[in-house]
């Protein structure tokens, strides 16, 4: 049986609050193989973006097991994590997050930049060739504000797709999108599985649910359901 | 091809062009004015090393009797001497096309010495031939007189005799004539025959051979005096200068020193902008940082694109800042020499000087920002993402001033001031700094001014006349008191005074005043210890400077002076503030048995008239009257005169001072500017929302004007407290290198309320732009600002 890409043991995650400690996560358990398509699900408030932050090292968890392509998130260090984040995990955010005074083949480079990878033509014939296959290379020299919310959505997933990572977590991909983008983003999402990316997007849009391989409900912290989805 | 991060750099900084602007404006107002500074001061260092030192200042002066080759050749026979020549002083009155002045003639027994007080020829004739004069080049335009005119000169009470000026020549070793007020000229013996003076040498000047301090000089100086005196001659006094030092010196360092603590004051205004910018900017991509350390930034990636916008700030700032500064340092360094009486020669700057500006300004914005910058880089990433802007309100403050007579406008004013606090507080510093300089400066002023008075309220007359010879004390005044305009007179013994030491050195000459008891037009203003009395014998009463130079002098403790080469005991029974001068008063009666004669050196006059022209009119025909009674005068000064420059020379450290205040508050202002910006900018939500439901221009702009007088006013109260320290240490420094002014615990009101004025004017200028900016924003847009 091969190894998950992600495994996740007993992870709790507690801010506290003026009014006493707000659980966010508490005792899941949860193991995503490579090739995975899995859509988190949940009411809002019900810790879904949270776990993403765990799955990202963006965040850390309050307790628990955290290991993401044999790296054991928990123990790593500040700087560790950074390193891990640039080359490990693309990470596409529900209000696209792009840098507002770089073009959007600049924003696709940018993670190359971070990562030391290539040279200067080198990255910036990869990010073409991204945007090219996300179909927006003819917005390359555009910058995000005069760009539709789909096509910045496109160069986010170009950007997180900029250091060839094996996983790809998504935050409401499709919340600031219209219905007939959010398909098209679904489906590219959905070509990129098939070519071997694991992907773990956040999302409470049942139409997005069914372009994922695998469903995690949760709700005030828990899993409350998982299940395989057919095709 | 830049990478990505880097354009973004360029990009943030060209989207904030106004703001950026302003910071590098500022930034170069105070590199200009501190680069100036520091490239002025190396000039003058180097010039000063290169002309002073070079010229082989004189270590010595003995006077002599009589001085002829012979005495010279055992002199310069001794080990420690490394030249030796022989020289004579004559005091004058220098007559230039109706222009009367003070002249001291300078004969030298070799004018082309390269070993002693070399002398720079300048234009014309060199050396000066018989019959003939050459000026000193800081008195030519001061006497009146041209190269190729004619100076009449007239020494001794003998008839003037006009001599035709043949060249100009510097004299590094001299203060300014024109700051003096002296007419320096240079001619042969035979020319001081001419004269009808005596026309021999009376001085021995030397060099010692080895850079030694000033007691082992006058060791040197000591054994020289023995060596004459074992041949027969006498020597009646011996003056040692500080080795190696113009007689400027210690005030230009003093100047130097106070123009780089707050040339450093400037720098660190300019940081506190610096820090605001980079703050700011920070404050407002939060999220972007967030975003960057998700795509794999690590924190040096992060730390590197700010600092590295800091630092081309710096580089901008620099760029400008140089050639500006060495465009100021020129003038300003040719103005010092002229003061130190150097000639400015070579004026590149040192490279070093360069190198350390440019340096310093790229380096001091990394060094401002770097605190904001490390905290950024080092946020986490879920922090940073989760930012969500401007945060704190200012509620609790605005709350505090819910008071009847404090409207909801200027409270809101008043919160918004508050809610990014330690900008707030920055700018309050900038503006404060300034202030605090002015307030001290305007301070010193007024303490100067006070000074001055006191200093010159025992002086009771309006004019004192300086006598070539001694003359008997009453037929001196008996001959002046005649003469119409005059309401009063009085005749005054001055000699030198040297204190013997007990290991046998003399110290510094000092002028003795002999005082006539309960003298109607000179009281002495007695800080400790007492006045003189009728009664008094041998008492002193002495200037602070003098009790500062000579520790062995001490309020009672009796003195072994040196009066005309004779010794005497004094007892010390007073302390007075004579201002920088170093000198001692004794009962005339004393000082006339101690020099064996009632005779009188100088003429104090109190005239009838208040009027200039009245005053100068009796002076002239006093003196004319004096000189028909045999009275030979050398010069003669108006007080009111003398008063005013004095004080104009003692307040040019004030003006330097305010110009430094000036540059302070406009960097000040700018960040005011800057900061309103950012305000402005972080609240067009706000804005937007208070268009919506009404607000209309006016009240929108006197939100932000409002806000900007918060801040100036709480700037006004810090200058006001931050000015004491600085006005007790200016105070303090004055009177260390000057003479002692009153530190005052308070900032005088007028200088005050001046100052709250000008923050007013700064306030409305600084926040006009922001204002606007708030006002021309369409609601709509306003309300759609992330």
């Amino acid at each position: 049986m091969p190894t998950p890409l992600i495994t996740l043991e007993n992870i709790g995650k507690t801010y506290p609050a003026p009014a006493g400690d707000f659980h966010a996560l508490a005792d899941i358990d949860l193991a995503i193989d490579r090739g995975d398509f899995v859509a988190v699900v949940g009411a809002s408030g019900s810790g879904k973006s949270t776990l993403l932050n765990l799955l990202g090292g963006i965040d850390r968890a309050t307790r628990g097991r955290i290991v993401v392509d044999g790296h054991d998130l928990g123990a790593a260090s500040e700087r560790a994590l950074t390193a891990w984040r640039g080359r490990g995990v693309g990470i596409v955010f529900q209000f696209f997050q792009l840098l507002p005074t770089l073009t959007a083949l600049e924003n696709v480079m940018l993670p190359m930049d971070f990562a030391r990878r290539g040279t200067s033509p080198a990255r910036r014939d990869r990010a073409l060739a991204l945007l090219d296959r996300l179909g927006v290379a003819d917005q390359a020299d555009k910058l995000p504000q005069a760009l539709s919310g789909g096509q910045q959505q496109r160069v986010a997933v170009a950007r997180a797709l900029a250091n060839d990572p094996p996983l790809l977590l998504a935050d409401e991909p499709t919340g600031n999108l219209d219905s007939r983008t959010a398909q098209s983003l679904l489906e590219g999402l959905a070509g990129l599985v098939r070519d071997g990316l694991t992907v773990v997007m956040v999302t409470h849009e049942p139409r997005a649910i069914a372009y994922a391989t695998r469903s995690v409900s949760l709700a005030d912290g828990r899993i409350v359901r998982e299940e395989r989805i057919d095709a | 091809m830049l990478s990505p991060r880097w354009r973004k750099m360029l990009r943030d900084a060209s989207l904030h062009k106004a703001r950026t602007a302003l910071a590098i404006v500022a930034m170069v107002v105070g590199l200009a004015g501190a680069g100036a500074l520091l490239a002025s001061w190396a000039l003058v260092q180097r010039v000063t090393a290169q002309t002073f030192l070079a010229s082989r200042p004189v270590s010595a002066t003995l006077r002599v009797e009589r001085v002829d080759d012979a005495l010279l050749a055992r002199v310069r026979d001794l080990p420690a001497i490394a030249a030796v020549r022989a020289r004579r002083v004559v005091f004058a009155t220098a007559d230039a096309n109706g222009r009367r002045t003070r002249a001291q003639v300078f004969a030298l027994s070799d004018w082309h010495a390269s070993g002693i007080g070399r002398l720079l020829p300048d234009e014309g004739a060199w050396p000066p031939r018989d019959g003939e004069i050459v000026l000193e080049r800081s008195s030519l335009e001061f006497s009146g007189a041209a190269l190729g005119g004619t100076l009449r000169l007239s020494a001794g009470g003998n008839d003037a005799v006009a001599l035709p000026v043949a060249g100009i020549v510097r004299d590094v070793s001299l203060p300014p004539g024109w700051m003096d007020h002296v007419v320096y000229a240079f001619a042969t013996p035979a020319t001081l025959a001419r004269l009808r003076v005596p026309a021999t040498f009376d001085e021995v000047q030397f060099v010692v051979r080895d850079a030694l301090d000033r007691d082992a000089v006058r060791r040197v100086a000591v054994a020289a005096k023995a060596s004459i005196e074992a041949a027969g001659g006498r020597v009646t006094g011996i003056d040692v200068p500080v080795p190696g030092e113009h007689a400027h010196a210690a005030q230009m360092d003093s100047l130097a020193l106070t123009q780089g603590a707050f040339a450093v004051l400037t720098l660190v205004v300019c940081a506190l902008l610096v820090v605001n910018l980079v703050a700011a900017m920070l404050a407002a991509q939060t999220r972007e940082i967030g975003v960057m350390k998700v795509l794999g930034a690590s924190p040096g990636d992060i730390a590197a694109l700010y600092a590295g916008f800091a630092l081309a700030l710096g580089v901008a700032a620099s760029l400008v800042a140089l050639p500006l500064a060495v465009a100021i340092a020129r003038p300003y360094a040719a103005m010092k020499l002229d003061m130190l009486n150097f000639p400015l020669g070579d004026t590149a700057i040192p490279a070093w000087a360069l190198a350390l500006q440019f340096a310093a300004g790229c380096l001091l914005p990394v060094a401002a920002a770097a605190l904001p910058v490390a905290r950024a880089s080092r946020m986490r990433a879920a922090d940073a993402l989760r930012d969500a802007g401007i945060a704190a309100d200012g509620g609790v403050v605005r709350r505090r001033f819910a008071l009847p007579f404090v409207g909801r406008p200027l409270r809101l004013s008043i919160g918004n001031a508050f809610r990014r606090r330690a900008r707030m507080v920055l700018t309050v510093l900038a503006l404060a700094a300034g202030g605090a300089v002015y307030l001290g400066a305007a301070n010193l002023a007024s303490g100067v001014r006070a000074s001055v008075a006191h200093l010159f309220a025992g002086h009771r007359y309006d004019a004192s006349l300086r006598l070539v010879d001694d003359a008997e004390a009453a037929r001196l005044e008996a001959a002046a008191a005649t003469v119409p305009g005059v309401a009063g007179v009085q005749a005054l013994a001055k000699a030198r005074g040297v204190l013997r030491h007990a290991d046998g050195l003399d110290g510094d000459a000092f002028a003795l005043v002999g005082l006539p008891a309960e003298s109607p037009l000179l009281a002495l203003s007695v800080e400790r210890g007492r006045g003189l009395g009728a009664t008094d014998g041998n008492a002193l009463v002495v200037s602070r400077r003098l009790l500062k130079n000579e520790p062995l002098i001490q309020l009672d403790a009796e003195v072994e002076l040196q009066i005309d080469g004779k010794p005497t005991r004094w007892r010390v029974v007073g302390v007075v503030d004579a201002g920088p001068q170093a000198l001692a008063y004794a009962p005339a009666a004393a000082l006339d048995a101690a020099r064996g004669g009632v005779l009188a050196s100088t003429l104090l006059v109190k005239l009838a008239s208040s009027e200039p022209a009245a005053q100068l009119d009796t002076i002239l025909r006093l003196r004319a009257a004096l000189d028909g009674a045999g009275f030979a005068v050398a010069g003669s000064e108006v007080m009111r005169e003398t008063r005013r420059v004095f004080e104009d020379h003692l307040l040019m450290v004030v003006q330097f001072l305010g110009v430094m205040a000036w540059a302070m508050i406009a960097i000040g202002g700018i960040g005011l500017a800057s900061t309103m910006s950012l305000g402005v900018l972080e609240r067009t939500r706000e804005i937007g929302v208070m268009r919506a439901i009404g607000a209309s221009d006016r009240a929108i702009m006197t939100l932000v004007q409002a806000e900007g007088l918060v801040v100036c006013a709480l700037a006004w109260l810090a200058s006001l407290a931050l000015s004491m320290p600085i006005g007790y240490a200016l105070a303090d420094a004055f009177g260390r290198v000057m003479f002692a002014v009153p530190m005052r615990a308070w900032p005088n009101a007028d200088g005050a309320f001046a100052w709250a004025a000008m923050l007013g004017v700064v306030s409305i200028v600084a926040c006009a732009w922001p204002a606007r900016r708030a006002v021309r924003m369409p609601a709509a847009r306003a309300l759609g600002h992330a």
